[in-house]
């Protein structure tokens, strides 16, 4: 079911939190919003599973226009941060309440429920109560109850950041098998951006309640829109050097030619991944003295402070000779540097 | 409206009904009844007309001239059909047919000329003087005592008595037994030395109580605070028992404690004490013991909160001043009585509240004697409004007394609200549809 | 360690130095009611059960049977906690959670009322009972009391709700059920130890009031133990200690049983009930 949101504007009280921002799922698609805390990503989550009201534009799913309905009849499953499953209840009465509010015949609910304990693999724990389960299982019964009405729209906010570092990764690709198998169009809200990039098609990265950019995941890291979505997705971050663009790009002592294509004059931003810096690459060399070295294991993390004071990261493999203090002169992968000018649009 | 609003105003809507019958009704009737003369003789819902014989006396004050005074004392008789059945029901039939065929109609200005018209009776005479005296006066027609339902009925009779029209609104002004709207309560207030006294009082009972109160609760609670768990738990056990026991018994075991055959009587005669009763034997006995009393019970208060309050401090920061060297009194002073700042302050301000308008203890233990010495507001006001051993209870002035703490309480619990962090009390629900 | 041990054994000592006048109390509350003490002494001289014949006899024949008061007792104190509870369950919920109109101004009124001390409203409620004939009746002094704990209650009951997540609440709107639904089948599980503990209390405060039925239903239909209790304390021109301590421990059993029961549960909520 494809999800429109069109000139979406919030207020809570006298400030707008988020104003006429839109987007579009496809059908099937899993899209993330990616965003520190704050940037309005929950707020537009709830505002389309009905919690929040919409106060500006409006909400389509497929050619419905849900955006008056209350959450009871919106076509919508919610996995919560912390799962908010009924701590009373057993796992098969969790899982079965939505159909129990829609009046179904027990013995549908009752399979209808085996289904779905079935597909989530929770079969043997129907019994229990959810103070009993791990975290893991907690996960895959609130993703069962919220998969078991059979919405349109599944959406999933933090679904992973109250688990420990092994399970998160075993979820995030539970996660994105139930999504696929099926089929069913998903949006989910993290601020944690390898979540973004490892389990969804797309990204919307959200800056102080407006989207960004809009793209898949290689896309968004292969040609950031801007310097902030630049310093937002990578890990070890990109380095920004401020440079002087006159025909070349000059920084203290050091420059670079201007990448072929662009046409650039006065103060710019040069955005340099550490994995397109040093030793091991082939182009043009910036050097500066070895100021921090942080050992990796299979690479080692390399501060360059260059003389002008700035810095650089660079991602050496190991075995390497450099010592700290040790002056280098290593090479730029000239074709993968950003260029953003001085407010931080990509040039 | 919405489905959320309508379920939001039916789920407060029985509360909203007990608030307004029993918070705000009362709040507007105090104030009402404040500016009344209600009482028991005036009576509660309207009155009725009357002047009785004692009346008589006030009039004047009342401002109703002498003349229409006497019209009102000096009486008639009458021999009419009324006069006549009362004649008949006591002297019998016969009589008073004889006397209405003689007299019927007539009317005589004063006894004497009544007694001679019932000589005149042949048949049957009343040969006694006495019997005569009384005959007559059940002819007698006034209407001192006389109870008229409403005005017009009043004003009635009193035209028929000849009053003239100048005194009637006065009349039926000063005739009226129920209640009316006055000032006179807080003037009466303003001028009785008593009621001073009874703020002074009601100032003593608070600073007493209330210094009692947080500077013991406040030792139980640190002194358990270091004690092991279980001589804690037995400590606050005990003071704990004052706060749930029915407050009727938890008197009771005081009057016991100080009767002049109690407890300390009983502990103090070897020595060669006389025995008194120790609560009630002067004005400062009486007060020591009333503090005594509040005091183990609001101690308990404060020991449970500040207790809580002390648990909630990280045992951490303990063990660090312990290693500065900071000996307990240390600690205390320098660690934990600044962290228990705010505690202090609510009780402080929660109980100057409740101990400036409670008098159930006091009404127990002393019931505001020896005399009066014990005497606090509050209690005045129970005392003059609903328990008055005159019999007459006066509303209007007992409600006067309980305006000004109505008035306090409403000031001081506005106050209150800054105690709490009203925004996030009142953050917006989270669902929005 | 030693001088930390030296210093508890100190406070014990003063601890226990201050709390033995009600130690005293409460050992002779017991031990007077089933003895009799030596005529102006304290030491019991005799063990005996007259001090409770008033279980088995009438004391004076004006007054009611003890059993028919306590059966007052029990009505005015459960049926007061009951209502107590009933409007408070609600009134919190939409209080702690539903959005409607003049929000603020309710939960502004509500924190004023829990402060607001409700015994200065008792000569205008006296008037108002007469005015609706219920004055002198068990019900009247009921409605009182079940109105005068009502802001507590709910402010306790606020606190409850406001303890269960949000998400829950979320997730079962999303599950398709209504408000109401939700509140009956998902939230109010969730606060029962709350409800419990203000059952209980509400109890606790019924069972134990004096004024409102002092003044409010004086008559001996209506009369409660802490009436019938005072009363008999009172009219006694020769006081009879043993009768009364009797009557006393009587009247106090259920609350000693409920605060052995429920201690925890009862310190939380006299802590938290008056904490912001």
């Amino acid at each position: 079911m494809r999800i429109e949101l069109q000139n979406f504007t919030k207020r809570f009280g006298d400030t707008t939190v988020i104003e006429d921002m839109s987007l579009s799922v496809a059908s099937g698609e899993m899209i993330a919003l990616l965003g520190p805390s704050g940037c309005g990503k929950s707020t537009t989550l709830f505002a389309i599973s009905g919690i929040h009201r919409i106060d500006g534009g409006t909400l389509h799913f497929g050619d419905r226009d849900v955006t008056r309905l209350p959450p009871q009849d919106r076509p919508v499953g919610v996995v919560f941060q912390n799962y908010a499953l009924y701590p009373h209840m057993s796992v098969a009465e969790n899982i079965g309440f939505p159909l129990r509010v829609q009046k179904l015949k027990p013995a549908e609910i009752k399979s209808r429920v085996g289904e779905m304990a079935e597909l989530v693999q929770i079969g043997n724990l129907l019994k229990r109560k959810p103070q009993q389960l791990s975290g893991g299982q907690q996960q895959r019964v609130a993703l069962a109850r919220a998969l078991v009405r059979k919405p349109d729209v599944l959406l999933l906010d933090e679904p992973l950041a109250n688990l420990d570092a092994k399970l998160r990764l075993e979820m995030r690709s539970e996660i994105r098998r139930l999504q696929r198998e099926t089929g069913i169009t998903a949006i989910l809200v993290t601020h944690d951006q390898i979540e973004a990039m490892s389990m969804c098609d797309r990204i919307a990265l959200m800056k102080d309640g407006r989207i960004e950019q809009i793209s898949t995941p290689a896309e968004m890291y292969e040609r950031p829109a801007s310097r902030y979505v630049a310093g937002f997705l990578g890990n070890p971050p990109i380095s920004f050097v401020n440079a002087d663009a006159n025909g070349r790009l000059a920084f203290g002592d050091n420059a670079l030619p201007l990448p072929s294509g662009i046409a650039a004059q006065g103060p710019v931003v040069i955005g340099l991944r550490p994995e397109h810096f040093g030793p091991q690459h082939q182009g043009p060399c910036v050097s500066g003295q070895v100021s921090f070295i942080e050992p990796q294991g299979r690479e080692d993390l390399i501060d360059v402070t260059l003389p002008d004071g700035q810095r650089l990261r660079a991602i050496v493999p190991a075995g390497h000779d450099v010592a700290l203090g040790q002056t280098v002169n290593w090479q730029v992968d000239l074709s993968r540097i950003h260029l953003f000018d001085a407010e931080g649009a990509r040039l | 409206m919405n489905r959320q609003t309508l379920l939001g105003l039916g789920f407060l809507s029985p509360a909203l009904l007990a608030v307004v019958m029993f918070f705000l009704l009362p709040v507007v009737l105090t104030v009402v009844f404040a500016f009344t003369n209600m009482s028991t003789s005036t009576g509660i819902l309207g009155g009725e007309y009357q002047i009785s014989e004692s009346d008589l006396r006030r009039l004047p004050a009342a401002g109703v001239r002498e003349e229409a005074v006497e019209m009102l004392a000096g009486a008639d008789y009458a021999v009419r059909a009324d006069t006549l059945a009362l004649f008949a029901a006591e002297f019998g039939d016969k009589r008073a047919q004889e006397l209405e065929a003689l007299h019927g109609g007539a009317s005589f200005d004063d006894r004497r000329a009544m007694e001679r018209a019932l000589k005149d009776l042949r048949r049957d005479p009343i040969r006694s003087v006495r019997e005569r005296k009384a005959a007559a006066e059940l002819f007698r027609i006034s209407i001192l005592g006389q109870r008229f339902p409403t005005e017009a009925a009043f004003v009635e009779a009193i035209t028929a008595l000849g009053i003239p029209e100048a005194d009637q609104a006065a009349l039926t002004e000063a005739a009226y037994t129920g209640w009316t709207f006055t000032t006179q309560n807080f003037e009466l207030l303003w001028e009785l030395p008593a009621t001073w006294r009874y703020a002074l009082n009601s100032a003593l009972y608070v600073v007493l109580t209330l210094a009692f109160n947080v500077g013991f609760g406040l030792f139980l609670a640190l002194s358990t605070f270091y004690l092991p768990t279980r001589t804690a738990q037995t400590f606050r056990a005990i003071w704990f028992l004052p706060r749930i026991l029915p407050p009727v018994l938890y008197v009771l075991m005081w009057q016991w404690l100080t009767w002049d055959q109690g407890f300390i009587s009983a502990i103090l005669r070897p020595f060669g004490i006389e025995p008194i009763n120790w609560m009630r034997h002067t004005a400062t006995h009486a007060w020591t013991f009333i503090v005594l009393i509040n005091g183990c019970v609001g101690a308990s208060l404060g020991m449970i909160l500040f207790s809580s309050s002390l648990r909630a401090i990280p045992e951490t920061q303990l063990f660090a001043a312990q290693v500065d060297g900071a000996n307990r009194w240390q600690q205390v002073r320098f660690v934990l009585l600044p962290q228990m700042r705010w505690p202090i302050l609510f009780i402080t301000s929660y109980q100057t509240l409740s101990l400036l308008t409670s008098f159930e203890y006091i009404l127990l233990a002393t019931d505001g004697g020896p005399g009066r010495q014990t005497e606090v507001w509050a209690l005045a006001a129970y005392h003059t409004a609903l328990s008055n051993y005159g019999g007459n209870l006066e509303y209007g002035l007992g409600a006067a007394y309980a305006l000004a703490l109505v008035i306090i309480g409403i000031l001081l619990s506005a106050l209150y609200l800054r105690f709490f962090n009203f925004r996030d009390l009142v953050a917006k629900p989270r669902i929005e549809q | 360690m030693t001088t930390s041990l030296k210093g508890n054994w100190l406070l014990i000592l003063a601890l226990s130095l201050i709390s033995a006048p009600l130690v005293i109390m409460y050992g002779f509350q017991l031990i007077d009611s089933v003895s009799r003490p030596a005529p102006g002494g304290i030491i019991p001289q005799e063990w005996e059960l007259t001090n409770w014949r008033f279980l088995w006899e009438r004391i004076d024949s004006a007054r009611p049977s003890i059993w028919r008061v306590t059966l007052n007792t029990f009505v005015f104190a459960s049926a007061t906690a009951l209502l107590v509870c009933a409007f408070s369950i609600t009134a919190a919920y939409a209080l702690s959670r539903l959005n409607f109109p003049a929000r603020r101004f309710f939960l502004a009124g509500l924190i004023m009322l829990h402060a607001f001390p409700t015994i200065t409203l008792i000569i205008a409620i006296f008037i108002v009972l007469q005015f609706l004939g219920l004055y002198d009746s068990l019900i009247g002094v009921i409605l009182v009391k079940a109105a005068l704990e009502l802001p507590f209650g709910i402010w306790i009951m606020k606190g409850f709700y406001d303890s269960v997540p949000w998400e829950i609440e979320m997730a079962g709107v999303q599950d398709g059920a209504s408000r109401f639904r939700v509140w009956r089948e998902l939230i109010l599980p969730q606060v029962k130890p709350g409800l419990s503990a203000l059952l209980i209390f509400s109890f606790l405060a019924g069972w134990s009031e004096f004024i409102l039925p002092l003044v409010l239903a004086p008559g001996a239909d209506a009369q409660v133990l802490a009436t019938y209790m005072n009363a008999v304390i009172a009219d006694d021109t020769r006081p009879d200690y043993g009768l009364f301590k009797a009557i006393g421990m009587f009247y106090a059993l259920p609350v000693i049983a409920v605060y052995l029961l429920f201690q925890k549960r009862l310190m939380n909520i006299y802590g938290g009930g008056t904490k912001g």
